[in-house]
């Protein structure tokens, strides 16, 4: 291994390389923290050349790598299973170019999402898929998790724009997958889709073309509170129903509002209220009038108690500042936070927060949700204390539970967070062994020597080994839920 | 062993594992076989068009779960009674469309067949059904199998059910074209309704010897549609199909990918002879004479344009631009993962 260390700081040199354990901390997890593991090292390479040169060391001394970006993943993505070396692509940050009238851009995989919209601001366009870790996750991150945002009601998910990738696969040959008109060529298949999404198991994007949106002429912001949960989500039934499409629709519940409002992210959201519903539309001023319009009689319709609009940027930058900072007014509940990310067919929405809020009493957890209700994409958040053994494990289980119920109401384990570390043992809730096999079978080939990135994703044949790198007691309790 | 029209997931996985020595040709409804290449000789058909239920649609979840062989006519009519649209311009069955992914005249941004597909069923060569994504608007759970159904001409697996996103209907949408104008002024004047927004949901470039017009659709509330139409200096007009290939033309058609700002250098690289549509989704269909062909082929990666032949004879098709080595790599790689007897062709 020493042997290895030399080759890969021969590359980087010692100033991008990091060894000593008490540095490497910062890399033992990601914003899933209940799963940690120290990197052997770190190396931080600039360019594609040194990505490539830096997995063809690795790959011929079978030593497992995983790649990086801000670390912001909420599923375990970028934490090693197993001691591996880290390469992080944080310094890879430039935006390489920007085709104004073709409507894209090139970036390297650590541009900040949040910069590449400021980059190209000046320009009227934006990148629109908004993860809330936008002001921190990166490009690369995003290709890698197939990011959404709120944004996506609207605009799709990160797959839908990108158009191609400079690969780095694990044996450390170079790939280009697509082109800057489009993803897939007539004469061969997708590759892009089936690149976006893997979790840093395919191989390293270090040049990425995404789509580039112009920003529409004017965007009203409208939020309303309501005296109970299943009125915001009929009033979201019936925008949606209109045949209206907006580009956001959030809510978020009672003990999210008063988190937020017991924070520094303080957005003045009525305390007392059950349900505030955010929605967002943007297109023609002429349109915008008459949907605003509509959008406020379905919420007067469902008795909203409060009705507040913003147009100006300033205005609606208070109105999204309490959604925005959601996550982050959490953090004052405990010590640690569990975002949990499911999906239910929105027609579900109520039945399913219903079932949430049981299984959190069950488990005797903390529990807020703050969820993208037009495609009822869920985030029930857990606070809770990460050095009470005990109470990790009711964390999980209740979080377990949770996953089943949406899976249960014809959803999926997963809406934007991806499987990581974190969901690898409920794979097999959603997915037959046959479905897993197959998607093993296209892993091989990207990554046939399983070491990017290794054993993420796809539980391995004894479902438990997993579980079983986790603390011991709350392997336990897991598998005990698991029998139950 | 004669060709099969299957019906059911099990009768499927029955032909395929009781297929012999034979290897296989998926089939929607048949309407994209000319644009296929050349059927090997000891290989059988199987046409999945008896597989056309709609078998889920759920308005208020903008989703629905349909069979391969539903004919996107009668898609499109159940859809739109219900104020619903799958937003791109399919035809032949949705499989079949989906398979084949052809050149459709929408524009950047618009619906595509990969944002539409969500999940699917499918049974690999070998008889083994499996399943990929999910049935709702968003999922990141797994590797996403199910994309590479997208313009995998029926060479990876055999989709059974397929999971579609939705969208409400627009409440008005009119059709527009221009006059006729020459290359340079048709590029940018394309570039610009491009960057509308919202853009229009359909564009195109035709060329053809007399000229270059730009044709489209913009859809949206009845009155953004009218002022649309006068602020772009656009006219009405009733949008004429595009034209099937003649086979017996003596012409050869590509498909391909342009950037829009190569638009004109594309335009002026064609033969005398040439016809071309050019998407605002930067795809793009050329019918030239067979003889210029390989001449603009090799023309165009200097272009950044990537194309291959999909009309023609049988031999020529699939036919194209160089691409990336390690991309075919890849390629042949899920070929061989997912296919490794070879059975689909």
């Amino acid at each position: 291994m020493d042997a290895v260390l030399k080759s890969l700081i021969a590359i980087v040199g010692k100033h991008r390389a990091i060894v000593a354990r008490d540095a490497l901390l910062a890399w033992e997890c990601d914003g899933f923290t209940v799963h940690k593991q120290l990197p052997l090292a770190v190396v931080a390479p600039e360019t594609t050349e040194e990505v490539a040169a830096l997995v063809r060391i690795l790959h011929a001394g079978k030593v497992p790598f995983v790649p990086r970006g801000a670390g912001t993943c909420l599923s375990g993505g970028p934490t090693p299973m197993a001691p591996s070396v880290v390469i992080e692509l944080a310094r890879m940050n430039r935006v390489l170019q920007v085709a104004a009238d073709d409507l894209y851009a090139v970036v390297q995989p650590g541009v900040v999402n949040l910069d590449l919209t400021t980059a190209v601001a000046h320009l009227g366009l934006h990148y629109a898929p908004d993860p809330s870790s936008q002001s921190v996750c990166t490009i690369g991150g995003n290709l890698a998790e197939n990011s959404g945002g709120p944004h996506c009601f609207k605009y799709g998910m990160t797959n839908d724009h990108v158009l191609s990738a400079v690969v780095v696969l694990p044996d450390g040959s170079i790939a280009k997958l697509g082109s800057e008109a489009g993803p897939r060529a007539p004469h061969g298949f997708d590759l892009p889709a089936i690149f976006c999404g893997s979790e840093g198991t395919f191989g390293i994007a270090t040049e990425i073309t995404v789509r580039l949106c112009r920003d529409a002429e004017a965007v009203h912001t409208l939020l309303a509170s309501f005296g109970d949960m299943p009125s915001a989500c009929r009033a979201v039934s019936q925008i949606v129903g209109a045949g209206m499409v907006p580009a956001a629709i959030e809510i978020l519940d009672q003990a999210t509002i008063r988190a937020v409002e017991a924070s520094i992210y303080r957005a003045g959201y009525p305390e007392d209220a059950a349900a505030v519903l955010l929605v967002e539309l943007d297109g023609p001023v002429a349109v915008l009038e008459e949907e605003t319009a509509e959008v406020r009689n379905f919420f007067a319709q469902n008795g909203a108690l409060r009705i507040e609009a913003a147009t100006s940027p300033t205005e609606r930058k208070k109105l999204w500042r309490g959604r925005k900072g959601a996550f982050g007014a959490m953090g004052r509940l405990n010590t640690d936070l569990y975002v949990l990310d499911g999906v239910v067919p929105r027609t579900k929405l109520v039945e399913a927060l219903n079932g949430i809020y049981a299984i959190g009493k069950k488990y005797a957890v903390v529990l807020t949700n703050v969820f993208h209700a037009g495609d009822g994409n869920l985030h029930p958040n857990i606070s809770y204390d990460g050095r009470n053994v005990e109470e990790v494990a009711r964390v999980l289980a209740a979080g377990r539970e949770i996953l089943q119920l949406c899976i249960d109401l014809g959803g999926s384990i997963s809406g934007e967070h991806g499987i990581g570390t974190e969901k690898l043992e409920h794979m097999p809730m959603m997915y037959t062994e046959a479905d897993l096999e197959v998607m093993a079978r296209v892993r091989s080939v990207f990554n046939k020597d399983n070491l990017c990135n290794p054993d993420k994703v796809l539980p391995s044949r004894h479902g438990c080994a997993e579980v079983a790198k986790w603390p011991a007691m709350i392997a336990r309790v897991l598998d005990g839920e698991g029998q139950s | 062993m004669n060709n099969f029209t299957i019906n059911s997931t099990a009768e499927l996985i029955d032909a395929l594992r009781s297929r012999g020595d034979h290897r296989v040709r998926l089939c929607g409804g048949g309407s994209r076989h000319h644009a296929q290449t050349a059927r090997p000789f000891d290989s059988v058909v199987i046409a999945l068009a008896g597989m056309n239920r709609i078998q889920r649609l759920e308005p208020d979840d903008l989703t629905c779960s349909v069979e391969p062989g539903v004919p996107c006519a009668v898609l499109h009519e159940e859809l739109a009674a219900k104020g619903l649209e799958l937003g791109i311009d399919a035809d032949g069955t949705i499989g079949g469309f989906l398979a084949a992914d052809p050149v459709t005249a929408a524009t950047t941004g618009a619906a595509s067949a990969r944002s539409a597909l969500l999940g699917a069923e499918a049974v690999l060569g070998e008889g083994k059904a499996f399943k990929a994504g999910s049935r709702v608007v968003k999922s990141v759970a797994g590797f996403d199998v199910h994309k590479l159904l997208i313009g995998s001409r029926g060479l990876l697996f055999a989709a059974t059910l397929l999971h579609l996103k939705l969208r409400p209907r627009p409440p008005a949408a009119i059709d527009f074209c221009t006059d006729v104008m020459e290359q340079e002024a048709a590029s940018r004047r394309f570039i610009a309704l491009r960057s509308l927004a919202p853009a229009p949901v359909r564009l195109s470039l035709l060329f053809d010897p007399s000229g270059c017009r730009i044709t489209g659709r913009f859809a949206g509330r009845a009155n953004w549609v009218a002022t649309a139409l006068r602020s772009n200096g656009v006219r009405e007009a009733k949008l004429a199909a595009a034209t099937p290939f003649d086979e017996h033309s003596g012409n050869e058609r590509l498909a391909g990918l342009v950037p829009p700002t190569q638009v004109r250098h594309l335009l002026r690289a064609l033969p005398v002879g040439a016809f071309a549509r050019i998407h605002g989704n930067g795809r793009c269909e050329i019918d030239l004479p067979a003889k210029a062909t390989d001449a603009l082929l090799r023309a165009m990666p200097e272009l950044f344009v990537v194309a291959a032949i999909i009309g023609g004879t049988a031999v020529r098709r699939g036919q194209g631009t160089p691409l990336d080595a390690g991309a075919v790599r890849l390629d042949q790689g899920l070929k061989q993962a997912l296919d490794p007897q070879g059975v689909f062709v």
